[in-house]
């Protein structure tokens, strides 16, 4: 009895045993299937790609060593011509040269633009082995452009920013305005939101709604600043227009003011 | 001077100043000893100033270089050159050189005397004798030393003289003066480094002292007296200030390997105590706190320029009621030194580096005023500024060396 109640068991368990394997190897067959199919498909990208990668990194050396030749070769000729004494004599540029020579700022950018050209044309192959690779089409490089844009635009951008807070800060300190600091700050801002709004809309994010909160944003700067100068100005602006009102009614009174203005005429700084 | 014989025609209706070159070649102006060059003036006052010039120099045959608006007589002809009037935004520009050295070597001239505006009719014996300096005792370059009024010409007194004296040890009080006797050889290296600046000449500045002691000239200093000195064209003080500092700065950065060499220091000015003149009362209070508002806001663009030990001195300078207020000589010499060698490295901006330097500068300007108000001569102060410039000098060429060494 107990042998055949065992026996029972065993079968009724055996069968279910068989069907769960058998379903088991099944999952794996197509796991496995799908990883051949995916580590096949990957690496036949990869054997496509690969020339064009290879390509990319040639490109990238071949014309960064073009660009060395180069700009060896203007810095010397620049230093034979005596560029740097000729710039130097004409001081209307005199306030925009930065540290360097002009002659090592002429050889630097004919390095760095060889190496720009390198690389467009290296992702240009990448490009070209990536469209004939795969069925869906991926065009790297005009994305690639718009982001190397939009960089170019944020530096600029942060950098006109930081000229203007400056300038206006030491105009307004020496105009003895008392927010000069508001003043040039809502100045750097911006033109900080005016660069971020292009570099968003020249990446295409967002859309519309970065125009909108461009707008929103811009207008209450700009308003901001108005009101602020309009009620930090109000007394010189009363002022003003206090002493034209003065100035056809009673020109004896003016003169007197003129006469008591000392410290003007007693101070001489050149 | 050169007189006019009786077989040159008196002309009914006198040429024009362009018509002189083409008209009668016996009516130009002869060869002379003297040139002077004088500022544009009315008719009636030009030849009241070549009364005033041929008494004071009897014996001397000089022609004048003016420009003249209107036709000149025939009296004239032979003693005036009209030249173009110089367009330019400082009454000495490198224009005024170049014309002078041009018709220097025209008529073979041995000196020429060159007067700013507001220089006559009645041309003071002071003036005149910038050319009898370089006439007889063979000097190359006489400058004149100005009797003004206490607070004038403060921009000169707080930085280019001081500056001058101690780069390149020259004891003129007014390196940028506006009259000056000059040598024929001078003549012509002011107008070879006017030309060879390039540009607009009527905007280039020279420097005279810089370039006589750098070329080996001899210089002398002659008292002229009072003189009003005439109101630059360019009536915004910013853009005056950072012309003329800009204009000295770069000159210094030019001449770097010369003054760099250290050199004997002029002796010490002979003072006058009877000069003090302050009459008349400033608005210190009024620059205090345009300084005071500055070191509020300007902190992080004077942290770029000046050593941490000058923030600090500035910082405790901006506590100072106003009847105490007075920049200590070492502080300022040391501000302009960072100034100079921040204007070297390009730190900041150069239009942004002299708008920095405006507020500090009227902080100067209050504590001076302080100086003299309490009774102290002013001169002995600007004495002491130049004192303290030429102690920190090793501070400068150190810095100008070795900017990025640590300096407190």
């Amino acid at each position: 009895m107990g042998n055949m109640i065992a026996i029972l068991l065993q079968s009724n368990l055996s069968q279910p045993l068989q069907t769960r394997s058998l379903e088991d190897a099944s999952i794996w067959q197509h796991m496995s299937e799908a990883l051949h199919q995916s580590l096949y498909r990957v690496l036949s990208l990869l054997i496509a790609v690969l020339p064009g990668l290879l390509a990319f990194f040639v490109s990238v050396l071949v014309f960064a060593l073009i660009g060395m030749a180069l700009s060896s070769l203007l810095r010397r000729g620049l230093e034979l011509i005596h560029f740097n004494d000729r710039l130097s004599r004409n001081r209307a540029t005199d306030d925009w040269l930065p540290m360097t020579s002009p002659s090592a700022i002429v050889a630097r950018a004919s390095f760095w633009t060889c190496l720009l050209a390198g690389i467009i044309i290296g992702v240009a192959a990448l490009d070209a082995s990536f469209a004939a690779t795969t069925p869906i089409p991926i065009s790297m490089l005009p994305y690639l452009t718009h982001v190397v844009g939009a960089i170019f635009l944020l530096v600029v951008g942060s950098l006109i920013a930081r000229f203007l807070a400056r300038s206006v800060l030491i105009g307004a300190v020496n105009a003895q305005l008392q927010y000069a600091r508001f003043l040039s700050l809502g100045v750097k801002w911006l033109v900080l939101v005016l660069t971020a709004a292009m570099v968003l809309d020249h990446l295409q994010i967002g859309g519309t709604i970065v125009e909108l909160a461009f707008g929103i944003l811009f207008g209450g700067i700009v308003l901001t600043l108005a009101l602020a100068v309009g009620l930090g100005s109000r007394d010189l602006v009363s002022r003003t227009l206090e002493s034209h009102s003065e100035h056809g009614a009673d020109s004896g009174t003016k003169s007197q003011r003129v006469q008591n203005s000392t410290p003007e005429e007693f101070l001489r700084h050149f | 001077m050169t007189q006019l014989s009786d077989s040159e025609a008196v002309r009914n209706d006198p040429p024009t100043a362009d018509e002189v070159a083409v008209v009668d070649p016996s009516l130009k102006p002869l060869e002379a000893t003297l040139l002077v060059m004088l500022a544009s003036m009315p008719l009636e006052q030009l030849k009241e100033s070549l009364g005033h010039l041929k008494n004071s120099f009897p014996s001397t045959t000089f022609l004048v270089a003016t420009p003249s608006d209107g036709a000149l007589t025939p009296d004239l002809l032979h003693s005036v050159i009209s030249i173009a009037s110089p367009n330019s935004s400082w009454p000495l520009s490198g224009a005024s050189f170049v014309r002078a050295w041009e018709i220097a070597e025209e008529k073979n001239v041995r000196a020429i005397l060159i007067l700013g505006p507001d220089s006559g009719p009645q041309i003071s014996d002071g003036l005149c004798h910038l050319a009898s300096v370089v006439l007889d005792l063979d000097t190359d370059l006489a400058m004149p030393c100005y009797d003004l009024p206490t607070h004038a010409g403060l921009v000169n007194s707080a930085i280019l003289f001081p500056l001058t004296r101690t780069l390149f040890a020259s004891g003129s009080r007014f390196p940028l003066a506006i009259d000056m006797g000059l040598s024929r050889r001078m003549a012509e290296r002011l107008a070879t480094i006017a030309k060879a600046k390039g540009g607009n000449l009527g905007d280039t500045l020279l420097w005279p002292v810089n370039e006589a002691s750098v070329g080996g000239f001899t210089i002398s200093e002659s008292n002229v007296g009072r003189r009003i000195l005439p109101h630059p064209r360019e009536t915004d003080f910013n853009s005056v200030f950072a012309q003329v500092i800009g204009s000295l700065f770069a000159d210094v950065e030019s001449k770097a390997a010369f003054w760099q060499r250290p050199r004997r220091v002029p002796s010490p000015r002979h003072l006058r105590d009877d000069l003090q003149d302050t009459e008349g009362t400033s608005d210190t209070v009024r620059m205090i706190e345009a300084f005071r508002l500055a070191n509020t806001n300007l902190q992080e663009i004077w942290s770029l320029v000046l050593s941490p030990n000058s923030l600090v001195g500035l910082k405790r300078l901006s506590t100072l009621a106003p009847n105490d207020f007075r920049m200590p000589e070492s502080l300022w010499s040391r501000i302009v030194y960072d100034f100079l060698i921040a204007y070297k490295l390009r730190a900041i901006n150069r239009g942004h580096l002299f708008g920095a330097l405006i507020p500090i500068y009227l902080a100067w300007v209050a504590g001076h005023i302080n100086v003299t108000l309490s009774g102290a001569n002013a001169e002995h102060h600007i004495e002491a500024v130049a004192a303290a410039f030429e102690a920190d000098k090793p501070y400068l060429v150190s810095r100008w060396r070795w900017p990025d060494r640590f300096n407190p």
